[in-house]
């Protein structure tokens, strides 16, 4: 077969309870190459990265290393085959020295099992002389940039000889100069035959370092090619290429005024200049890819993250947001991304989770209304259809739909003006999906208004009476209805598209 | 806004902090004045002399240092500085180097663990500077004076006492301080020799370790009350145990002649015999060790002795005597 | 809810104060000095400070802290009310004085653990230093003595009630009634359960931890009174490691150290427990070397059973959890 080939992958399939994650992937990566794996979140590809470097076992097919089949169980022997991987968010002790941090788990040891520290340092000198990086063996690394801290897990890769390096968004947490010098390595170690797998969302970046890209969908590849037969906009078009399921129980309602306006809102570097408004009666969804900004807009406003400047207006009147407490009092409730660590209360009960957000409600006249408490939390229940055995069963114990549920039910029973979804359908079954759609639909016929981060295209569009969509901390495109289609959100979502009406 | 206000706490934490440390400085600080505006003034040989207490939370090791401390104003040309060895063997080890680094004339060690100390106090000695161990003395250490009270004699008055006062076939309790402590086991190792050997007749019906504590003794001296119908007599290393034990029957009309036996003749215990509540202690002066102890120092800074071992008395203090120590302590201000 | 399920939820809720029964039951035959009304009262009596402190701790550990000052701030509050009874001769001034001693040690608490993040166990560990050497300064180290009135708390009676019961009754049901009935108590729950979860449903957190602290204060202080008044004494090295026996009632009544479970009445079994086992090992003349082994076990007993049942609950609950929660990367559409 052809000698080019370093890694092979056939007929991969891969199942999680009740999804196909992967199904019959056919891959191939050459000698010395940049191969740039694209797709939407969890289409697929994160879940392939972890099979080949050996952190999942695959349900069947093969992978083959210089054409000769290979069974990788775990990390460790996945570099001993010549795979490293560089995660997205990578995980190191601050205060532990760049010598220390290459080597570990690979310190070489004398005769009695001690460590041998000349050994280290030498070889430490010897890497970062080689690769020219200007740090000290001893320098810690809290003192570092995330960039040096990227180029140390690549050197580290090195060190162990690997031909194949997996990077997994490298760049989403690095300045633009510091993607110049990662692209600029990236070059160099393909031309020394490393072989380069490289996941990212920036269609711009893939388009200046890939050799070939492949685009994974829905857990199959859609297409590999060759970079010059591809541009942008084919790209895009392969990612979202599917249609769209009618299954959304959206209602035309009759739009209000403004009951939310945000200007100029600022946090720090974490997003800039964000303009939007919300309407009486309207559901607006934010898009755009991972780390676009989307979710810390949305923290600040409900008042758990700070914000910098800016101004923000709701039912015409300007507020100053500090904390939670003064943004419900402004009937301005958010339902978190991660329901774990925001949203639930695990070891206490169904009817504790629900009634926390409005204790005076049943913490009155010196006492608790049991009767109240139960009634409250009942009728909400059935409105709702949230599925438990009884009130008093701990949250943890519902399903993921369920528990969800019960986090809406807490700020159902506020009685909210304005409720912000963060990703609200994320890891939750159809049914509970449905549930949550029909929630947004009825708020929004009663005057209320929605705001609904997704990830999930098509949920915004099936559901949206606006989208805005981020991109790099900022608002780039707003599109009406009528207007609205996936190409459309992903080009400014990429930043390859930005709307002049917004900046 | 916040931020303004941490920064407030902070600081007035940081104030609160320094103002206690500053209090608690005083006292070693005023000392060290007076060493040097001695030294400067007279120019005859002024001695320091450190003294390592086993424990200022121990109330009777308090009581010592602040005798000793009260004692030392008495010499003019002896500085005394009191260190606190935590009740902690490691803690009062290093404290013994540092006084050996600082070049005292003289270390007093008060041991916390008399073995654990012995080679820290052959090192004092080895470096040329005095050295005296008191309650309880470590014995043996060639060079090393010694002051103490026996802690085997001072139970054994009272042990002698008591084989004449328990009556025939009578049920005690005894009451023990912490096990491995020297003075604990000398204590309750008298009592034996002295006493339950020779009164085969009399039955133990409750034995536990109080750890010295009034309110510990005070839980065992309930429960034994609820099992048992008499107790004859209450056995205790010492006095604040003995004062818990009385505090639980106090008015009991059934536990009216109960018998009581301390050690240490606390101010408590003394007014308990006053009132006819204890039977006896055996009184380990604070005042007269410390008196001991400064003598003891003197003459060996002075260069008129080598080598001194030296014991206070081990009085007993019963009703008959009472008075006279209840008077000494009153002259101290300690009671009212 | 089927028969299995009723049977299931009533042996967790209810197995600590079965356990209590049992053990009363075993006591009440093996020694018959066990089961009279003389040593229920003494058991009771003994139990009051450390009960009461065990109080504050299930506040503290529900909400996900400790306190483990307890021992020493009891001894500052008591030598302190003790010196402002006997120079005042008023025992309301005395009562004020200890808990507001208590109350301030525990606002320092609060500072350090609320405001400054730092971890409850080492903050406290500082008060712990702390209260204790100012106890010991204030006294020079010597036992403060001729008490007269003040031992009224913790020896006197109220026709046939003990003084000090009357003390743990009022607090027993006062921390009852704060868990159950009042916001602040289920705010404690929902702090403990998960912070952030708390503030991101406007719980005012520091606030909760604060008052955590400041009730603590309270009872820490009100103990310190009867301690002092039980053994006629202003003790400045007394109630050393009491914070431990209060934990030891906490963690045996069913409070979980995760934070977010615990009750009043469980903690208060658990501390009958403990007085239990201790006053028939006295009575039965059990060697008091053999008695620490006891102790030891229970509290590792207690710990396993804790540990054990919140993995199965959270084994359950993640079975759950993971079956849905997997695909959430992948997405199945």
């Amino acid at each position: 077969m052809n000698q080019n080939i370093k890694l092979r992958v056939s007929q991969i399939e891969k199942s999680f309870p009740g999804v196909k994650a992967l199904d019959k992937i056919d891959f191939t990566v050459k000698k010395g190459s940049v191969h740039v794996l694209c797709g939407e979140n969890g289409a697929g590809k994160s879940t392939l990265m972890k099979i080949i470097n050996g952190v999942y076992q695959p349900d069947g097919g093969q992978i083959f290393i210089d054409e000769k089949p290979v069974k990788i169980s775990n990390p460790i022997q996945a570099r001993s085959l010549g795979i490293s991987m560089i995660f997205q968010e990578m995980n190191y002790v601050p205060e532990m020295t760049v010598e220390e941090n290459i080597f570990l788990g690979n310190l070489p040891v004398g005769k009695l099992g001690n460590v041998d520290w000349k050994e280290v340092r030498r070889r430490t000198n010897e890497l970062l002389k080689k690769e020219n990086l200007p740090y000290s063996p001893t320098t810690l690394l809290k003192d570092l940039t995330v960039s040096d801290i990227q180029m140390l897990e690549i050197i580290k890769a090195v060190s162990y000889n690997s031909e194949i390096i997996i990077m997994d968004e490298p760049t989403s947490a690095i300045t633009l100069k510091e993607v110049e010098k990662l692209f600029a390595k990236i070059r160099e170690l393909k031309a020394r035959g490393v072989s380069i797998i490289y996941i990212s969302h920036k269609l711009d970046e893939i388009f200046q370092i890939a050799d070939e890209i492949t685009v994974f969908r829905d857990g199959t590849v859609v297409e590999s090619h060759p970079r010059e037969e591809l541009d942008i906009e084919q790209v895009i078009a392969l990612m979202v290429g599917r249609k769209l399921t009618n299954t959304y129980p959206k209602e035309e309602v009759k739009i209000g005024e403004d009951i939310l306006r945000v200007e100029n809102l600022n946090n720090g570097n974490v997003y800039h200049d964000v303009n939007f408004h919300l309407k009486k009666g309207e559901i607006i969804g934010f898009a755009g890819l991972m780390g676009a900004g989307r979710t810390e807009v949305m923290r600040s406003l409900f008042g758990l993250d700070p914000i910098t400047a800016g101004k923000v207006t709701i039912k015409g009147k300007e507020v100053k947001i500090k904390n939670v407490r003064q943004s419900i009092e402004n009937g301005l409730v958010m339902l978190s991304e991660d329901r774990r660590r925001y949203g639930i209360i695990p070891v206490r009960s169904v009817k504790e989770n629900t009634t926390l957000s409005f204790l005076q409600k049943v913490f009155y006249r010196f006492r608790l209304h049991h009767k109240t408490e139960k009634n409250i939390v009942s009728d909400m229940f059935s409105k709702m259809k949230v599925k438990t055995p009884s009130l008093e069963t701990t949250i943890q114990s519902l399903s993921g739909g369920n528990q969800q549920k019960v986090v809406l039910a807490k700020w159902m029973i506020r009685n909210p003006d304005i409720l912000i979804l963060d990703e609200p359908t994320r890891g939750i079954d159809v049914g509970a999906k449905f549930e949550i759609y029909k929630l947004m639909t009825n708020l929004a016929q009663e005057g209320k208004a929605v705001i609904m981060v997704s990830s999930e295209l098509p949920e915004l569009i099936g559901m949206c009476d606006r989208i805005y969509v981020m991109c790099k901390g900022t608002i780039t495109g707003e599109i009406s209805r009528k207007d609205f289609s996936q190409e459309l959100i992903m080009k400014y979502a990429t930043g390859t598209l930005i709307s002049n009406e917004v900046n | 806004m916040k931020k303004r206000l941490i920064s407030v706490l902070s600081m007035l934490l940081a104030i609160v902090l320094l103002a206690a440390c500053g209090k608690t400085a005083t006292p070693n600080a005023s000392n060290s004045t007076a060493a040097g505006t001695t030294t400067g003034n007279g120019g005859a040989k002024t001695y320091k002399i450190a003294y390592i207490a086993r424990a200022q939370s121990d109330s009777f090791a308090a009581w010592l240092a602040n005798a000793v401390k009260d004692e030392a104003k008495k010499y003019p040309g002896i500085t005394l500085d009191v260190f606190d060895g935590e009740a902690n063997d490691e803690k009062e080890n290093s404290m013994i180097e540092n006084a050996i680094t600082n070049k005292y004339d003289l270390v007093i060690v008060q041991p916390n663990n008399g073995e654990a100390q012995r080679p820290y106090v052959e090192k004092v000695v080895k470096a040329g500077i005095f050295a005296i161990t008191t309650n309880a003395r470590i014995s043996g250490i060639e060079g090393a004076s010694s002051v103490d009270a026996n802690p085997y004699e001072q139970a054994a008055v009272n042990a002698r006492a008591a084989v004449e006062q328990i009556p025939q076939n009578a049920k005690v309790v005894v009451l023990k301080g912490p096990s491995g402590n020297f003075h604990a086991d000398e204590r309750r190792a008298s009592w034996q020799k002295e006493f339950f050997d020779k009164r085969p007749d009399v039955k133990i019906v409750g034995e536990q370790i109080a750890n010295w504590n009034k309110d510990e003794a005070m839980k065992y001296m309930e429960d034994w009350v609820q099992a048992n119908d008499k107790i004859d007599a209450v056995i205790s290393m010492n006095d604040n145990m003995a004062a818990g034990a009385i505090e639980v029957v106090k008015d009991n009309a059934k536990f009216k002649d109960m018998l009581v036996y301390g050690v240490d003749g606390t101010a408590e215990a003394l007014l308990l015999i006053q009132e006819g509540k204890m039977t006896s202690t055996c009184m380990q002066s604070a005042y007269d060790l410390a008196t001991k102890l400064m003598e003891t120092s003197n003459k060996l800074l002075t260069g008129a002795e080598k080598q001194i071992d030296t014991d206070i008395g081990n009085p007993l203090v019963n009703k008959d005597n009472v008075q006279e120590y209840i008077d000494v302590l009153k002259k101290a201000g300690a009671i009212k | 809810m089927d028969l299995k399920n009723v049977w299931s939820t009533a042996k967790k809720k209810y197995s600590i104060f079965m356990v209590l029964f049992v053990l009363f039951f075993i006591c009440s035959i093996i020694n018959e000095n066990f089961l009279t009304p003389n040593n229920l009262t003494n058991i009771s009596r003994q139990l009051a400070v450390t009960t009461i402190l065990a109080f504050g701790q299930t506040m503290l550990i529900i909400s996900g802290m400790l306190d483990l000052s307890q021992g020493s701030v009891l001894a500052l509050s008591g030598v302190f009310a003790v010196s402002a009874y006997k120079s005042t001769g008023s025992l309301v001034i005395a009562v004020l004085v200890g808990i507001v001693t208590g109350v301030v040690c525990n606002i320092v608490n609060a500072i350090m653990v609320s405001t400054f993040k730092a971890p409850p166990f080492i903050a406290t560990l500082a008060m712990l230093t702390m209260a204790r050497g100012v106890a010991l300064l204030f006294t020079k180290g010597q036992n403060l003595l001729q008490l007269g009135n003040f031992v009224v708390f913790g020896q006197g009676s109220a026709g046939i009630i003990p003084i000090p019961i009357i003390f743990l009754v009022i607090i027993a049901i006062f921390t009852w009634y704060i868990l159950k009935h009042t916001r602040f108590g289920r705010s404690l729950y929902a702090v403990g359960g998960n912070e952030e979860a708390s503030i991101a449903s406007g719980i005012n957190v520091h606030k909760v931890k604060y008052t955590a602290f400041i009730i603590n204060g309270i009872f820490v202080g009100l103990a310190g009174v009867l301690f002092m008044s039980r053994v006629n004494a202003g003790l400045p090295n007394g109630a050393v490691g009491y914070e431990f026996t209060a934990l030891t009632a906490a963690i045996i009544g069913g409070t979980s150290f995760s934070g977010g479970v615990g009750t009043a009445a469980g903690t208060l079994a658990g501390a009958f427990i403990v007085g239990f086992l201790d006053n028939i090992m006295n009575l039965a003349s059990v060697d008091s070397y053999m008695q620490q082994i006891v102790r030891g076990a229970i509290i590792a007993l207690a710990v396993i059973y804790d540990i054990r049942s919140k993995n199965r609950r959270t084994k359950s609950a993640m079975g759950r959890i993971e079956d849905k929660e997997k695909p959430k990367a992948i997405k199945a559409k």
